[in-house]
């Protein structure tokens, strides 16, 4: 689809009576056309069906797509429609992506109750790619009610999977213990779930342990109670039945006690704050050629060793805001 | 102090400017100029060398090599059904061909009946079709199998198209014991290289021991492994990493079984291998050195084997079949000529040369002929039978070996790390060098630092590409299906029925399976059904690719 | 702004397990900026669509060295024309006779690539291919 041009009525008719490949490409102009977000997003919340999304994150390698392939053929199992997202780091150098989640999971993909989808990090910051939380608005409005969303996990990426999740399942294995030092702090805050994979390699209670401790650390400083720390051998199907159990549990209380909302209610404020954000910064560089002058202002500075500051405050100093129009009935989101 | 090699290239510099042509070997090996005594300034030829037949083999595994007997010449063969295969493999021994190698089709390979939904358009095609006892049958009809050794190309379900191989021994009079050949049965390099698996390692690992306990008490002539590089080479490895993974499969093997409770003596003198036979001339005369070397010591000094016959690394050579190409056909035959002296200069024990078509079709009776043509102008024209590791002894030689036995030394200590083969299989280790060195020989290819005749260089700009088709007909599948459905009818199916539980049974405990799978043999149970008996008790394998 | 990405789904459908080649073109492509699908092999024809239907693929590449091509080639052409991919690419590579690349030509299905081409053919074709296509759809 150009860029641009909204997106053709006949694309929107076959999405609704539920055509695989409108949906497909729909959630392909998400990711081509960054302009077209505000009409899916427009067409589709009204249509959102509160379908849960589970971020699955962890370093390279622990096995997430096999486990992401088990809770997904599980939540099948129990009458769950299910659309997986699955992130794969785009090349810095060539743009290109290798998309290989996919076949961990090509077993399911008989079933038409599940729609899977790898998508290339793009410009995301390697983590998660700009148009992942859209894609689960596209599944998530396609009927889909259980989104599994995979990520590479590299990281401060990792954090992003925020964003979009309501649940999020940390995945590690044995015999990387300094991936705990390796891994921001934030993670720990975040996880809901923590699952130490391949469960049968030596290091699981050296693992087991160094988690518990940080925990404890966590619990004595009032900020809450531990997390479930999990075990499982995915490859072998053990102790996958224990995760999925867990986390239907936790998605019940999350709805039960309101945090859900709470947590959507959130992203909605994140979202109208970049956007506004966004859309502010454009109009300012096209008023200004801000780009070009603030690349040369940039060089002159450091040049000359001064701030950037007095250049800042003047400028924001010269923007005149107002509105245009009376703003009344705001509140309402019109 | 300059180096021997900064020596040489000033003098080879000061005498005349250098082609612009890639030196390296075929694997990307550096190499010098030229060799000499200084390289092997250290070389110790009593523990390094012996002689031909003496510890630690490098030079050869018999006192006599080709003076006693030559290689065999075993050209792999099958295609369509059983009967059609069964008269190629007559017109071959007719042309003098001393020994039988069966090529299997897709279906067979992976343990599927000839009626199974995932063979449809494969039976026939790239081997010949078995299902049952009776296509043993119709394939060996009128030959002698006490007198003709046999190698079989099969791996999942290898112990039980071996066992219909013994019954049909069995309804033909002939005792286990004269029964003379190998089975490939070499399940690891499945995993890395081949892909043709069925259940996950360790049940594969079980059947292969079965196997090799059965053999030493009821078939003591049959070589019950051919460890393989071949197909790893294929897939685009290295030299180094064909030796290497090759020889740590077997070592993988010789621990299952000792750990199983099989005597080491019992079994190894059984354990036989198979390489590649690749471009690089040099380098695989080498290989085939260093591999022999390499397993002496091991087999001795870390497993602590009596009996010298343990210590052999004997191998069957095949030339390699990625070094065909498409283009000018005719000159493949050159290629595996050469590929084939390489393979005898190495001191192989059997030979394969490729066809000049086989790359893209199942050969022509013209092209397989003079495939097995080119082994005898080596064996009787040329002299290379003449003398024992005529090579032995060239500083180029001698220093290539050293350095692939470090290398593949290298590789061995990496997999232990790992925490051996299994576990480095499970972590890709052995796909991902492999894939790497595959991509990295293409790029080579691609930009013209390595040459292939007639592809990138020296290409006929008018040739018109003719891949043949494939002379196998639909009827194939139809006879073959009809054949198979027909032995269902006529087949105690209740016997069956009883076999293939008793079987499932003995699965799920830990006795030897291999008398069980003859029991199902004898009674015309079908591979599928068979292999779904096992898949009930052992699960299937799911890939985790890696790249 | 910059050209979409092409998206191209990368099989081995039937039984062979000969992944050499596969394996080196998918990296070829992603090398060459496209985002690669790999399923792997013992891939069905409906497998295939199905990842290139949710995918919304470009292109689909089979690799065929075992003498089904004919079957496997018409399959997922078929399956594809009846999912809505009918205007989507379907190419491929391995053992393929030159009499039968007529006619799959004929059934709609672009060239095939044979033993001894070069890698970056295979890429050419396909960028080109799709170039063309999209101008044809969108008149840029």
């Amino acid at each position: 689809m150009p860029a641009g041009r909204s997106i053709k009525p006949e694309l929107w008719n076959e999405f609704f009576k539920g055509s695989r490949l409108a949906c497909a490409r729909l959630i392909t102009k998400v990711e081509n056309c960054p302009e077209s977000i505000p009409e899916i997003r427009d067409k589709l919340i009204p249509l959102q069906k509160g379908a849960i999304r589970i971020g699955i994150t962890g370093p390279p390698g622990v096995g997430k797509s096999t486990i992401t392939a088990a809770l997904a053929r599980r939540a099948l199992k129990a009458g769950h429609s299910v659309g997986v997202i699955a992130v794969d780091p785009s090349s810095p150098f060539t743009g290109g992506a290798f998309l290989g989640d996919r076949v961990r999971m090509q077993s399911l993909s008989g079933d038409q109750r599940i729609f899977i989808r790898s998508l290339a990090s793009r410009d995301g910051q390697g983590g998660l790619s700009p148009s992942t939380p859209y894609a689960a608005d596209i599944l998530d409005a396609f009927g889909m009610d259980r989104i599994f969303i995979e990520t590479v996990g590299v990281g401060q990426a990792e954090l992003d999977v925020l964003t979009c999740a309501d649940l999020i399942l940390l995945v590690l294995q044995p015999g990387t213990g300094d991936i705990i030092q390796a891994l921001k702090a934030g993670i720990f805050e975040v996880g809901d779930i923590f699952l130490v994979n391949k469960a049968d390699l030596p290091g699981t209670e050296c693992l087991l342990d160094s988690l518990r401790f940080l925990f404890e650390i966590r619990i004595r400083e009032n900020k809450g109670s531990a997390p479930p720390i999990l075990t499982a051998s995915a490859i072998q199907d053990q102790g996958l039945d224990e995760v999925f159990a867990e986390m239907e549990r936790q998605i019940h209380g999350l709805v039960q006690s309101g945090r859900y909302q709470e947590r959507k209610r959130s992203r909605m404020e994140h979202e109208i704050k970049e956007s506004i954000l966004r859309n502010l910064w454009e109009r300012f560089s096209r008023l200004t050629n801000a780009r070009e002058e603030i690349q040369a202002i940039s060089g002159r500075l450091l040049e000359n060793r001064q701030s950037p500051y007095p250049y800042i405050r003047k400028t924001c100093a010269q923007i005149k805001m107002e509105f245009t129009n009376e703003r009344s009935g705001c509140e309402n989101g019109e | 102090m300059k180096t021997a090699n900064e020596n040489q290239e000033e003098r080879q510099d000061q005498k005349a400017r250098l082609r612009d042509a890639d030196f390296s070997s075929i694997s990307g090996r550096p190499l010098q100029p030229y060799y000499s005594r200084e390289d092997l300034s250290d070389f110790d030829a009593e523990t390094k060398l012996g002689a031909p037949g003496e510890y630690p083999y490098t030079r050869g595994i018999h006192p006599t090599m080709y003076r006693g007997r030559l290689w065999t010449m075993r050209q792999f063969a099958g295609m369509g059904t059983p009967s059609q295969t069964n008269q190629r493999y007559k017109f071959l021994l007719e042309k003098g061909q001393t020994g039988l190698s069966v090529a299997f089709d897709n279906p067979t390979l992976y343990g599927r009946d000839s009626d199974h939904p995932l063979a449809v358009g494969e039976v026939g095609k790239t081997g010949v079709a078995v299902d049952t006892t009776a296509d043993m049958e119709r394939l060996f009809h009128g030959i002698p199998l006490d007198k003709v050794s046999t190698s079989m190309t099969i791996n999942a379900p290898a112990a039980w198209i071996f066992t219909m191989f013994l019954a049909n021994a069995e309804n033909q009079h002939i005792p286990f014991k004269g029964l003379r050949g190998t089975l490939q049965n070499d399940i690891l390099k499945e995993y890395i290289a081949q892909k043709e698996w069925i259940f996950p390692p360790e049940p594969h690992l079980r059947l292969i021991t079965d196997l090799m306990a059965f053999c030493a008490d009821h078939v003591p002539q049959w070589n019950t492994i051919s460890i393989s590089g071949y197909h790893i080479r294929e897939a685009g490895s290295t030299a180094a990493q064909e030796l290497a993974f090759t020889l740590a499969d077997g070592f993988t093997y010789v621990e299952h079984a000792i750990r199983a409770g099989l005597e080491i003596d019992d079994f190894a003198p059984r354990l036989s291998f198979f390489f590649n036979s690749h471009l690089d001339f040099f380098e695989e005369i080498a290989k085939l050195r260093a591999a022999r070397r390499i397993w002496a010591r091991r087999m001795k000094e870390k497993y602590h084997a009596k009996n010298p016959r343990s210590w052999l690394c004997r191998f069957h050579v095949q030339t390699a079949g990625c070094s065909l190409a498409a283009q000018q056909p005719e000159i493949n035959v050159i290629r595996t000529a050469l590929e084939a002296l390489a393979g005898v200069l190495g001191g192989c024990q059997s030979l394969h040369t490729n066809s000049m078509d086989e790359a893209l079709a199942l050969p022509s009776e013209k092209a397989v002929e003079i495939a097995l043509r080119t082994q005898q102008i080596i064996a009787f024209e040329s002299g290379a039978a003449n003398v024992m590791d005529p090579l032995g002894g060239s500083y180029y030689i001698e220093k290539l070996t050293d350095e692939l036995e470090e290398e593949a030394e290298k590789y061995f200590h990496r997999i232990d790390e790992l925490g051996g083969v299994v576990r480095a299989i499970e972590q890709g280790f052995c796909q991902r060098e492999i894939t790497r060195a595959a991509y990295e020989y293409q790029i080579a290819l691609s930009r013209g630092r390595k040459v292939l005749v007639g592809v990138n260089r020296f290409v006929n700009e008018d040739e018109k590409l003719e891949i043949p088709v494939l002379e196998i007909d639909e009827s194939v599948e139809r006879d073959q299906v009809n054949d198979l459905h027909e032995i269902k009818q006529k087949r105690d199916n209740i016997a069956v029925g009883l076999r293939l539980k008793a079987l499932e049974k003995a699965a799920a405990g830990t006795g030897n399976l291999i008398p069980h799978l003859l029991d199902c043999s004898r009674a015309y149970a079908t591979e599928g059904e068979i292999s779904d008996a096992l898949i009930k008790v052992f699960g299937e394998y799911r890939e985790q690719p890696f790249y | 702004m910059a050209d979409p990405k092409i998206k191209v789904i990368i099989a081995k459908p039937g039984l062979d397990g000969h992944d050499r080649g596969v394996k080196v073109v998918a990296r070829a492509l992603v090398e060459a900026g496209m985002e690669v699908v790999y399923l792997g092999l013992q891939q069905t024809p409906q497998s295939i669509v199905q990842a290139a239907v949710e995918e919304d693929a470009d292109v689909i590449g089979l690799s065929i060295l075992s003498g089904s091509h004919m079957i496997h080639f018409k399959r997922v052409r078929e399956l594809m024309n009846k999912s809505g991919l009918g205007d989507r690419l379907l190419t491929g590579g391995g053992i393929i006779p030159t009499k039968d690349q007529e006619k799959l030509k004929e059934m709609g299905i672009g060239r095939v690539f044979g033993p001894g081409e070069d890698i970056r053919d295979i890429v050419e074709y396909i960028k080109k291919t799709i170039q063309e296509r999209r101008k044809a759809h969108h008149g840029f």
